[in-house]
């Protein structure tokens, strides 16, 4: 079970016809150390084409540059980062994220830490953790080059995060998933259903640890770049009869959630998560969800 | 934690970090504040703001040190924005690309490196005594650290 053919006919089962993208590059100002008005007036003067994301406070879409803008002075200073548009919706679904403790449970390379830290205005404390050691050093890098000051990084697997006996008030759950074809041109021939429902297995297990150590009336923000149901809609179904957890509404960009998939009926709440296909951004999957008082 | 204070004083620059939230772990110098204090472990890998590293005696400074140098009084050099690229690629400093100078400009003294936004870009060494007449063409910082170090980090 695999190949493009595969896939393409699961997604126009589920509603959905397939298309070719290309990723447009986008980036996030990071309002801790620039002034947005500013520092769009020297993208500008730089030759820097910029247009704002609709859906998004700091973000913009690169429409043309004659560089990379990863090499400018401003990046190297930390004024922004180069940041997917999709990418940058988990991180703003938090209600209030002022002085809170904040897990980010699958960090590396960091650029979700970052917009927290932005987002928190460097107060509080972010938790960063990542299973790899080598990609410890490109979070550090980005933490570096951002002036972030609330971070604690660990290598550690996010499975086991009730090691760290803290009880956080949001969690960032930002998983490991399969991805999506416009962000990797030879998807389609690398993977199968079976890595699916691997990765999918994976995240039962995170979304499980997360749920130990989240405070109750806790906010956890659950984001995927696969288009594939066992990791999105699916997994969040489980999580909700499984766990005690609710789905709270976001209004952001994206379709609702599907609540039937492959013929299979879930729980009506899943429609409050948020599916992206693949358009003017990447493939993704979002939704936040709360810790019940009676678990 | 005296590699921060002997570094920070060869640029005559005036920090006060509360050695009580300078935490070490192995060669490497992070600054914390109590709120990370009260939830770190000790097997941490990176914490609140970086500071530097000690390699063979040397103290390497991060450019969160240097950026928090640069916010106070300090050796500082500005230079024009052509000047500012050039020393992010790793070049040297000619007298002709500098704006203006503040602090010590004597042969030997270190000096951070500021672009017009008085960001700070790095730092280098003064070569020669610039208020001697050194020609416009020739070098008068060398560069040590600058920031385009994140993008050579990476290869």
């Amino acid at each position: 079970m695999s190949g493009k053919g595969f896939f393409v006919r699961r997604y126009k089962e589920l509603g959905w016809a397939y298309k070719e993208f290309e990723s447009k590059p986008a980036i996030r100002i990071n309002t801790m150390n620039a002034n947005e008005e500013d520092l769009l007036e020297r993208l500008e003067s730089l030759g820097v084409v910029l247009e704002k994301i609709p859906f998004l406070e700091n973000g913009y879409w690169v429409c043309r540059s004659e560089f990379s803008v990863g090499a400018t002075s401003e990046y190297l200073l930390g004024l922004y980062s180069i940041q997917e548009a999709a990418a940058q919706i988990p991180a703003i679904l938090f209600t209030g994220l002022e002085n809170k403790t904040i897990l980010d449970a699958c960090a590396a390379p960091g650029g979700k830490t970052v917009q927290l830290a932005d987002l928190m205005q460097n107060a509080g404390a972010i938790i960063a953790l990542d299973a790899e050691r080598r990609r410890l050093a490109a979070l550090s890098n980005q933490l570096e080059r951002c002036r972030v000051r609330n971070t604690i990084v660990y290598l550690l697997d996010a499975r086991e995060s009730s090691r760290l006996n803290i009880k956080f008030d949001n969690i960032l759950l930002d998983v490991p998933c399969s991805g999506n074809y416009v962000t990797d041109k030879n998807w389609f021939s690398r993977r199968t259903l079976e890595d699916v429902e691997k990765n999918a297995e994976l995240q039962r297990q995170i979304l499980t640890e997360a749920f130990r150590v989240l405070e109750v009336d806790g906010e956890m923000v659950y984001a995927t770049c696969s288009l594939e149901p066992e990791e999105n809609e699916l997994n969040i179904d489980w999580a909700i009869k499984t766990l005690n957890l609710g789905i709270e509404e976001i209004k952001c960009h994206g379709e609702k959630g599907l609540t039937n998939v492959f013929s299979k009926e879930l729980d009506t709440s899943v429609e409050n998560c948020r599916r992206i296909w693949p358009s003017k951004t990447q493939g993704f999957f979002v939704c936040k969800l709360k810790k019940r008082e009676s678990s | 934690m005296k590699p921060i204070e002997d570094f920070v004083s060869r640029f005559n620059a005036s920090i006060s970090l509360d050695d009580n939230l300078i935490i070490k772990k192995e060669n490497r110098y992070f600054l914390i504040n109590e709120r990370l204090g009260s939830q770190i472990r000790k097997d941490f890998f990176y914490a609140g703001a970086y500071l530097g590293k000690v390699k063979d005696g040397i103290f390497f400074p991060s450019f969160i040190l240097l950026s928090m140098m640069a916010e106070g009084r300090a050796n500082k050099i500005m230079v024009d924005s052509k000047t500012a690229w050039l020393f992010i690629c790793g070049r040297d400093i000619f007298k002709q690309g500098i704006l203006n100078m503040r602090g010590s400009k004597g042969k030997g003294d270190y000096a951070l490196i500021v672009n017009q936004h008085n960001e700070c870009l790095g730092f280098g060494k003064i070569l020669c005594n610039i208020d001697e007449g050194a020609e416009k063409n020739e070098v008068i910082v060398k560069n040590i650290s600058d920031i385009g170090d994140f993008l050579r980090r990476e290869r």
